[in-house]
């Protein structure tokens, strides 16, 4: 994959994750998505500065190998850390309800773009 | 409905309006459907506990949800848990199978008798079954035909329905479940958020790579007429891709918050 395929946001280019991300909805929804709604990525970034991760950690974060084989699987109890980050991101924010889901998704969307599968009731 | 027509309207639909309740008579005809499946020796091992989703606690519906499921269950106004019991066919004893001959559903033109069902079905067939490994296989054949059944009846009534697993501890706990009775599915029951067409009807392996005629090794050869006969009755619909399906699952990610 290489930037030139992952929209036209030039801050996608900058992290692996966010490429994947955005070639995975453009590839779903057609269009530029994180171009048409800018405040995706924003929410991203926004989330990523209050976990202390950059995107590309954030994913890393939620992978594991296991010991005996070394086989990368996603981890339920990291993936659950991520969640409890972002129910506390959204509250520094004061959004709930739909709002919060809302707001949440682009994140729960990042995350599962880049294949750690996670819903809006983890949240 | 037609019945043709409900069969092929059916889809797993997972999106639902988790806030219209599910009317008590719709579920109740669901269930009356479950209770009138073909199965075998009349045993009925299909159990299903009927719980609306707003009663649940919400740390115990997290943690019935499996991953690719928890969506569906939390959008879903009503859970249905379904599980056989294991027990039934030694409880009974038989006895079902005598109340068949008493009714004339079983008779003596085809070697039935209540002594041919005390002295040799239940002591030789069903007991012995009940210690088999073959066991669960034949109960859960019969509770997927039960389910089956009330599955077409939700959308008979207009209702939408899908089939997902959940875990089984919090759900013993939360149900009160025998210890002889075994988890299989959780029917989530609603009104449906997405079209009826929902994407239109699924794609499916090749029908001669499902079926055979006389051997394994000959697949059943399919009329084109009667294809087209059953699009006519509305039992083969649209194949999905439809053109806007995308979109509509996209309103419906913004109408309800979910990531796109």
């Amino acid at each position: 994959m290489t930037p030139a395929t992952a929209g036209s946001n030039p801050e996608c280019a900058q992290y692996a994750s966010v490429r994947i991300w955005a070639d995975g909805l453009i590839e779903q929804w057609g269009g530029d998505p994180l171009v048409e709604d800018a405040q995706k990525l924003r929410t991203l970034l926004a989330f990523c500065e209050h976990c202390e991760r950059t995107p590309d950690e954030l994913v890393a974060f939620c992978y594991l190998r296991k010991r005996t084989t070394g086989e990368r699987f996603v981890s339920r109890k990291r993936r659950g850390q991520v969640a409890a980050e972002l129910r506390d991101f959204l509250a520094t924010r004061g959004a709930s309800g739909l709002d919060g889901r809302r707001l949440s998704a682009a994140v729960l969307s990042f995350l599962i773009h880049n294949g750690v599968m996670m819903h809006t009731g983890m949240v | 409905m037609e019945f043709k027509a409900v069969l092929g309207i059916r889809r797993s639909i997972r999106f639902f309006d988790p806030d219209k309740p599910v009317e008590r008579d719709k579920i109740q005809k669901v269930l009356e459907a479950m209770r009138i499946a073909s199965c075998a020796v009349n045993a009925h091992w299909l159990r299903a506990i009927v719980v609306n989703r707003s009663e649940i606690p919400p740390d115990t519906l997290e943690r019935l949800k499996t991953p690719v499921a928890g969506l569906v269950q939390e959008l879903a106004p009503v859970h249905i848990y379904c599980y056989m019991d294991l027990g039934v066919v030694n409880r009974i004893k038989g006895s079902r199978l005598k109340h068949l001959v008493d009714v004339g559903a079983l008779a003596p033109t085809h070697g039935w008798s209540h002594r041919f069902v005390d002295e040799l079905v239940y002591p030789q067939i069903l007991k012995p079954l009940t210690e088999s490994a073959e066991y669960e296989y034949s109960a859960a054949f019969d509770c997927g035909g039960a389910g089956t059944q009330g599955l077409l009846t939700a959308f008979d009534e207009g209702l939408g329905a899908c089939w997902t697993g959940f875990n089984a501890e919090p759900a013993a706990a939360m149900l009160c479940i025998p210890s002889d009775w075994r988890p299989l599915y959780v029917l989530n029951l609603g009104y449906r958020l997405e079209s009826a067409e929902a994407g239109g009807q699924r794609p499916r392996p090749d029908f001669e790579e499902l079926y055979f005629e006389g051997n394994a090794n000959t697949p059943f050869q399919r009329d084109p007429r009667v294809v087209a006969e059953l699009e006519r009755d509305g039992m083969l619909m649209t194949p999905a891709p439809i053109p806007e399906r995308m979109q509509e699952i996209r309103d419906l990610a913004r109408q309800l918050g979910l990531p796109e």
